[in-house]
């Protein structure tokens, strides 16, 4: 696509000499060699328009990862990348090793990353029971045994099977997008603002189910609004300003960090 | 601000209801009417159910069409100006095969795979050649598929992802180009194509072996589909796709496969309408799909566009209110049985503006 002219001008550009200045809030956090994601001066963005300017972001194994900033960071831009939703425009995106930059989400779920929408994330004509099934597409049997500790996982699901996804409220409607998701067992977990739209007694229980995921061995990367509580429950945080890093960090050390709670967390 | 809006909203509920209480009354009446035709015996009880009989067998035909036009337009988002020439493009197709198998020996292969063969010569019939009018069957679904496919490939997969206005206006196109390229084959002529089959009578009522032959294909159809959305990996993934195609990608579902099966269903069931509509009316000629298709949008758009079972059931409406008007309208007047169909679709769409299965997302 037109990507052309930007993406080598950035590459040429480049070699990784922002990186010890966006990551600095504190300790050295950044991520060498084992990486599960490894994002590397990422430029991407929506047909002409970059969201994006050299961002970097790791992701180890069941590790539980972060993204906040204020509205228009491109957060949601930066997980879409990953997904290969967006136009990309230069830099690297590594997943177990390979090279997933500008692959189609069909490849990108076969090599175990599993994404949840931030909106109309269910298939609402569809029962609970089918919209697992869809989840398990791209395998030729949908697998029973993942269905089972799905249902295990999110009992209403199993006792609402039958009923058609679209009757079902804010809450369970995010429990059947995680089920979905995590039909095919993914090593990672892309959440999209999975808190958005929750009475606010839900998002305490749906962190907690995050967390859940995340304990059985699922690493997960997950943007949020809500700051404060994502930095709390994550193991490390990013900080997203304009469409770049701003800060990286251990999520406490951020919610401590003067700079930050001044800037993005409202004191 | 708030004001106004409980204002007009309560204006529109009553509105609403205004309308249906309208509609009940009028239909109320016309019940009552219909009654006392019956006792009176101005109306014979066999015609009232030889029209009903009339109506649903060629409301299936709209609804069968119709599957197509409402799948297309909820998986691919656009309304397909070319589904009534697929519609005639399988009939032709079925035909030519039909004659080819039937007719041999009674006219020349040259004159029967051009459907222009007498029909008195050929003498194709469900009773007299039961198979060449399978082979028929067979040979337009086959051949409207393998049309929808090259029309896809051709003119639509390179626009996907396109508004669906600039895809109606290709539609348009492709039906047009059809449409020719049929009269260029097979001519302008409309000609009759069947052989007479016996008629039944039941208690007045009417029936032949060509409109039995029609309902049971239609209904097995219409039911296989209904397994297919249901039963099938492929037809919950249509479903998932007409829900929310941004949701099916990011899915894992393999959208330009879908997209591909949701030709193949559609053109295959335009194909068979087209060749059972000629069974039924024993008459062929080049643009009675066109025609055709306005029928089949009202029925679609009755039942809900984007709505198969919508489509299904607004066929069956559709045909079967032209019918049943005939109690009404007689003599000079019978020729004025659509814009009674129409008018019912309009009073529906008046109470229910998104049709009577719209807004329930069933693809």
């Amino acid at each position: 696509m037109s990507a052309g002219p930007n993406a080598d001008s950035d590459a040429d550009a480049d070699p990784g000499a922002d990186r010890a200045t966006t990551a600095g809030a504190g300790t050295d956090t950044t991520v060498t060699g084992e990486s599960l994601l490894a994002v590397r001066d990422l430029d991407a963005g929506y047909g002409d328009l970059q969201v994006l300017e050299d961002v970097d972001l790791d992701v180890r194994d069941g590790e539980y990862v972060t993204v906040v900033g204020p509205n228009g960071a491109g957060k949601s831009t930066v997980m879409k990348s990953v997904f290969g939703l967006t136009n990309f425009m230069g830099g690297s995106i590594t997943f177990d090793g390979r090279d997933i930059a500008g692959r189609n989400p069909e490849e990108i779920i076969r090599y175990g990353v599993g994404y949840v929408p931030q909106n109309e994330n269910v298939f609402a004509g569809l029962s609970v029971r089918e919209n697992l099934e869809m989840g398990a597409y791209i395998l030729d049997e949908v697998p029973q045994e993942r269905l089972e500790s799905v249902f295990d996982r999110f009992p209403i699901l199993r006792e609402r099977q039958g009923q058609k996804a679209g009757t079902m409220s804010g809450g369970q409607r995010q429990m059947l997008a995680m089920g979905r998701a995590l039909m095919l067992d993914p090593q990672l977990l892309l959440l999209d603002e999975p808190s958005a739209g929750l009475a606010p007694d839900l998002v305490e229980e749906m962190f907690d189910r995050i967390d859940a995921i995340n304990d059985s061995g699922t690493a997960v990367l997950m943007v949020e609004q809500n700051a404060k509580e994502a930095l709390r429950r994550c193991d490390r945080g990013y900080v997203l300003v304009d469409g770049r890093n701003r800060y990286v960090d251990e999520g406490s050390a951020l919610l401590a960090d003067e700079e930050v709670r001044r800037e993005f967390l409202g004191g | 601000m708030g004001v106004r809006d409980g204002y007009s909203r309560a204006r529109r509920a009553l509105g609403d209801r205004s309308t249906a209480l309208a509609v009940a009354v009028v239909g109320g009446l016309l019940a009552l009417d219909l009654l006392r035709r019956l006792f009176t015996g101005m109306v014979a009880p066999g015609q009232v159910a030889t029209y009903l009989w009339t109506g649903l067998v060629i409301g299936l035909i709209y609804g069968l069409a119709g599957i197509g036009l409402s799948l297309t337009y909820s998986i691919l988002s656009f309304a397909n100006f070319a589904h009534g020439d697929h519609v005639t493009a399988g009939a032709f197709s079925g035909w030519a095969v039909a004659y080819a198998i039937a007719g041999s020996g009674a006219a020349e292969l040259g004159s029967r795979l051009l459907v222009q063969a007498s029909p008195g010569q050929v003498g194709a019939s469900i009773v007299s050649t039961p198979l060449a009018i399978l082979a028929g069957l067979l040979a337009a679904m086959v051949l409207a598929v393998a049309l929808a496919l090259v029309m896809d490939r051709l003119v639509y997969k390179p626009m996907r992802g396109a508004e669906g206005i600039s895809l109606l206006i290709a539609s348009v196109g492709v039906a047009f180009a059809l449409r020719y390229l049929l009269a260029f084959v097979f001519g302008t002529n409309s000609r009759g194509v069947t052989a007479s089959v016996p008629r039944y009578t039941i208690g007045g009522l009417v029936v032949n072996a060509h409109e039995i032959t029609l309902a049971a294909t239609a209904l097995a159809l219409m039911l296989g589909v209904h397994l297919l959305l249901q039963r099938t990996k492929l037809g919950k993934a249509m479903r998932a796709m007409a829900d929310n195609e941004d949701l099916a990608r990011v899915t894992g579902i393999p959208t330009e496969r879908v997209i591909r099966w949701t030709w193949i269903v559609g053109g295959g069931l335009a194909g068979a309408a087209g060749y059972l509509v000629v069974l039924k009316t024993g008459t062929i000629s080049y643009s009675f799909g066109w025609v055709l298709l306005l029928l089949i949008f009202a029925a679609v758009i009755l039942g809900g566009i984007g709505s198969v079972y919508g489509a299904m059931a607004g066929g069956v409406i559709i045909g079967l209110t032209e019918n049943v008007a005939l109690v009404w309208l007689r003599g000079p007047y019978s020729d004025f049985t659509l814009p009674v169909a129409f008018g019912l679709m309009i009073l529906i769409l008046l109470v229910r503006p998104s049709g009577l299965f719209g807004g329930v997302t069933t693809a």
